[in-house]
């Protein structure tokens, strides 16, 4: 018989382990975890402490060569005086809003039953195309979109809809949010589309086949068991593609650059890149592209959290929820 | 497991003796065989070596030019590594120059960028050929070698035209020597002007009316308005500027009155000049004459658009041709095309700023980095590429001007027609600041253009430009 205590078994009648034991124990655990502990340290947390740091000074490329100067809270106070900074915010939750519910999860979730309810080939096949936007090198595939949306007399859209009286656009210009958000879409749904397919085919087939013969429809057993047993995958990929849509924007500026006009689609992580790193004459200030930079990071373990929490993320990794059924 | 072990026994053991085994001393023949060698020519990275007998020495340039016509920035540098090993051997100097040239055509910021970090790490090119108000930045920096005592022990240098050596200072002192100079014009479409009802003579005539103030930028908006109203031009084809951010919209303030440089380091921002031109902006969209998507970043659109005949008046840069001759127009006659469709003239005056016709120019710079260990050799070198017939090639495959006086006289640079028709533009010309706030203020300046373009009124557009600047540069602008 056996009593916890303090996390360790306590077998009765036997002396309680050495403290050398115990230091032992807990030294190996240690060192169990002291490799990814400094991986995790050096690459995550210390990029973090050094992006603060540089957001207190005002680094740019007119001082390189000088030693640091700390401005305080400066730069954060700038950042927030900004005309548009608001509209840059909303920007970015607008973008990762709807880019997440539309493609990332919700476009995702529906290839994904689409291609799970079909023949295992036809599946297989449509899963492979729809990964060809992320495996294709991120500049190329932009130039395509461009040309596809381009200003006339140019433009894939253009000579398709000219059959139909349709008046030639700049369609890239004249809707931003529309490509920025099937742009990425596109990209980002191929993620979740693998992850809920091998969810999905790893529920036991008992199950469907038990719903069915008791005259389930498919949308019912969609409803009452597919979705259900991948709660924990749904709610994986939600987390993790909001913190990968709030800081992405390479699409964006290889698309839009931000525009058209004035921050159209400029969203965050742009923002502080093109305020540390890209102007046109090279004026880069590192020291407030990193308070940007830095709010972001706020912004992400701020939405962490808060994931987390709704989630119910500690009740989720006890134990595997697919293999338990 | 365990059955894996004595296979990567053997593997680790066999690699030990293999790395443990000495060379094997090759055996000594001697042989006479004819050797051909030949030099491969990159067009990034090319390091031309000659027969040495002295002290090789390696400089590195560092250039940007978009392929083909302009790659005579760095070419022209190793075109001249002969007369630099030449005259180091006439003077019995046994060193000699071996040059590596990296070039490319990035973007402005990104190649600034670039020289910023490598010199900080210490490993900056010998030679950088960049934009001149990069001396504003990099001076103060410590980043280059103040050339102006140098200057005198290189007689070719004594032929660069005396004006552009105002665009190589900074604080009183010389940081390079002049590479190329340029005009930019405001190019017009007369087969569009001649469906408008020009005449053949109000064509011909219309660089002199730009220059004698007769024809302002108002009236070249009228003329605009009146096309796309026509349907000569499509809505948001009347005139076209730059695509995106650059050194063109600096003329626009100019030409409304307004003043960059002031008697301290601070640069100017002259409200009443820069709403002159947010309005401006603003009222050629309203009017139709310009698209208020005309700042998409993209320049292929842009040459595709005016080498097609959509776009009746284009402000653009001399260069300009030289791309349009060589890529956009090479199958419809090239050059003899674009003379037949296409002229040039100064930017128009703006009638209610100075009235008078403007134009800018950027020449580039050839400059020496402070962690060049041999800036003698890389001055020397700059100095055997500063001559006539080397500039003369470069200026005529790319549309820039030339830099030398004797220029003046040389046969195949006064026969290039583009060259000398362009010429002229310099007697209206200006610069941009060599100010290490220059970049600052251009982002500011620029912020309020794309908001007087995206539909802000002009007084919005200001407040976003005055706001931008004050936030970013503080006491380093006045404003006024």
């Amino acid at each position: 018989m056996a009593e916890a205590v303090m996390g360790r078994e306590v077998i009765r009648g036997q002396k309680p382990p050495s403290r050398w034991a115990q230091l032992k124990a807990t030294l190996g655990a240690w060192g169990f975890m002291s490799p990814a502990a400094v991986l995790v340290l050096i690459f995550f947390f210390l990029p973090v402490v050094i992006l603060f740091v540089i957001s207190l000074t005002d680094l740019s490329s007119s001082n390189f060569s000088d030693p640091l100067t700390f401005v305080g809270l400066n730069n954060y106070v700038r950042l927030f005086r900004d005309r548009f900074f608001p509209k840059i915010l909303g920007n970015t939750f607008f973008y990762v809003a709807v880019t997440l519910s539309c493609f990332n999860v919700g476009m995702a979730l529906v290839l994904a039953l689409l291609t799970t309810h079909i023949n295992r080939r036809a599946g297989f096949f449509f899963r492979l195309i729809w990964l060809l936007p992320r495996i294709t090198p991120s500049v190329i595939y932009i130039l395509m979109w461009r040309r596809i949306s381009h200003q006339p007399p140019f433009g894939l859209i253009n000579q398709l809809l000219a059959p139909f009286g349709v008046e030639p656009q700049y369609w890239l210009f004249e809707q931003p949010w529309l490509f920025v958000i099937m742009v990425n879409g596109f990209v980002g749904a191929s993620f979740g589309l693998i992850l809920f397919s091998s969810a999905i085919e790893a529920i036991p087939k008992d199950l469907i086949t038990a719903a069915k013969v008791d005259g389930a429809s498919t949308w019912q057993s969609i409803r009452d068991i597919t979705l259900p047993m991948i709660r924990w995958p749904l709610l994986f990929v939600t987390t993790y593609q909001t913190l990968s849509l709030l800081t992405s924007f390479e699409y964006i500026l290889l698309l839009t650059e931000g525009g058209p006009g004035l921050y159209t689609t400029e969203v965050w992580a742009l923002t502080a890149y093109k305020r540390a790193l890209k102007t046109y004459f090279g004026h880069n200030q590192w020291g407030y592209g990193a308070a940007w930079g830095f709010v972001l990071v706020i912004i992400g373990i701020t939405m962490s959290i808060i994931y987390l929490r709704v989630f119910r993320f500690n009740e989720l990794v006890q134990e595997p929820k697919i293999d338990v059924l | 497991m365990k059955r894996w072990m004595p296979i990567v026994a053997l593997f680790v053991v066999s690699a030990l003796i293999l790395t443990a085994c000495p060379s094997p001393t090759p055996e000594v023949i001697e042989k006479v065989v004819e050797k051909v060698v030949e030099v491969t020519v990159e067009v990034e990275k090319e390091v031309i070596k000659e027969v040495q007998v002295g002290q090789p020495i390696h400089i590195v340039a560092r250039c940007k030019g978009a392929p083909p016509h302009e790659e005579g920035r760095c070419n022209n540098l190793v075109s001249a590594v002969g007369a630099a090993n030449a005259a180091l051997a006439a003077k019995g100097d046994d060193r000699r120059i071996e040059l590596e040239i990296i070039q490319d055509n990035a973007d402005w910021g990104d190649y600034k960028t670039e020289f910023e970090l490598a010199s900080d790490a210490g490993q900056a090119p010998d030679i950088v050929c960049s934009g001149h108000e990069h001396i504003g930045d990099w001076g103060p920096a410590g980043y280059l070698v103040d050339v102006t005592a140098m200057l005198g022990d290189y007689p070719e240098f004594d032929d660069v035209i005396d004006a552009l050596w105002a665009s190589t200072e900074w604080n009183g002192k010389r940081w390079g020597v002049p590479q190329d100079a340029e005009a930019r014009p405001m190019f017009y479409n007369k087969t569009l002007l001649a469906e408008l009802g020009w005449s053949a003579a109000d064509i011909a005539s219309l660089p002199d009316r730009i220059m004698s103030g007769e024809f302002t930028w108002e009236d070249m908006f009228d003329t605009a308005e009146e096309a796309v109203k026509a349907g000569v031009v499509k809505e948001g084809n009347g005139w076209w500027h730059r695509p995106k951010n650059g050194g063109d919209f600096l003329y626009y303030y100019f030409a409304a009155g307004g003043e960059i440089v002031g008697d301290g380091d601070a640069l100017i921002f002259d409200k009443e000049a820069a709403l002159k031109v947010y309005e401006k902006l603003f009222a050629a969209v309203d009017r139709g004459i310009l698209s208020d998507t005309r700042l998409d970043g993209d320049w292929t659109g842009w040459h595709t658009g005016i080498t097609n005949g959509d776009v009746l008046f284009a402000y653009g840069g001399s260069w300009n041709w030289a791309e349009w001759f060589t890529q956009y127009v090479a199958d419809r006659g090239g050059q003899d095309y674009l003379w037949e469709h296409f002229g040039f003239a100064a930017i128009p005056g703006m009638a209610n700023g100075t009235g008078e016709p403007t134009t800018l120019t950027h020449p580039l710079i050839y400059m020496v980095s402070s962690a060049s260990e041999h800036p003698d050799l890389a001055l020397l070198l700059i100095s055997k590429a500063t001559v006539k017939e080397l500039n003369t090639d470069y200026a005529i495959a790319s549309g820039h001007l030339g830099i030398l006086k004797s220029q003046a006289e040389y046969g195949p640079y006064m026969s290039a027609k583009f060259l000398t028709q362009v010429l002229p533009l310099l007697e209206v010309t200006t610069f941009l600041p060599n100010s290490p706030h220059w970049s600052a203020w251009s982002n500011g300046y620029y912020e309020g253009i794309q908001a007087a373009e995206s539909g802000f009124p002009a007084e919005d557009a200001l407040d976003i430009a005055v706001e931008y600047m004050q936030n970013e540069l503080g006491d380093d602008v006045i404003i006024r």
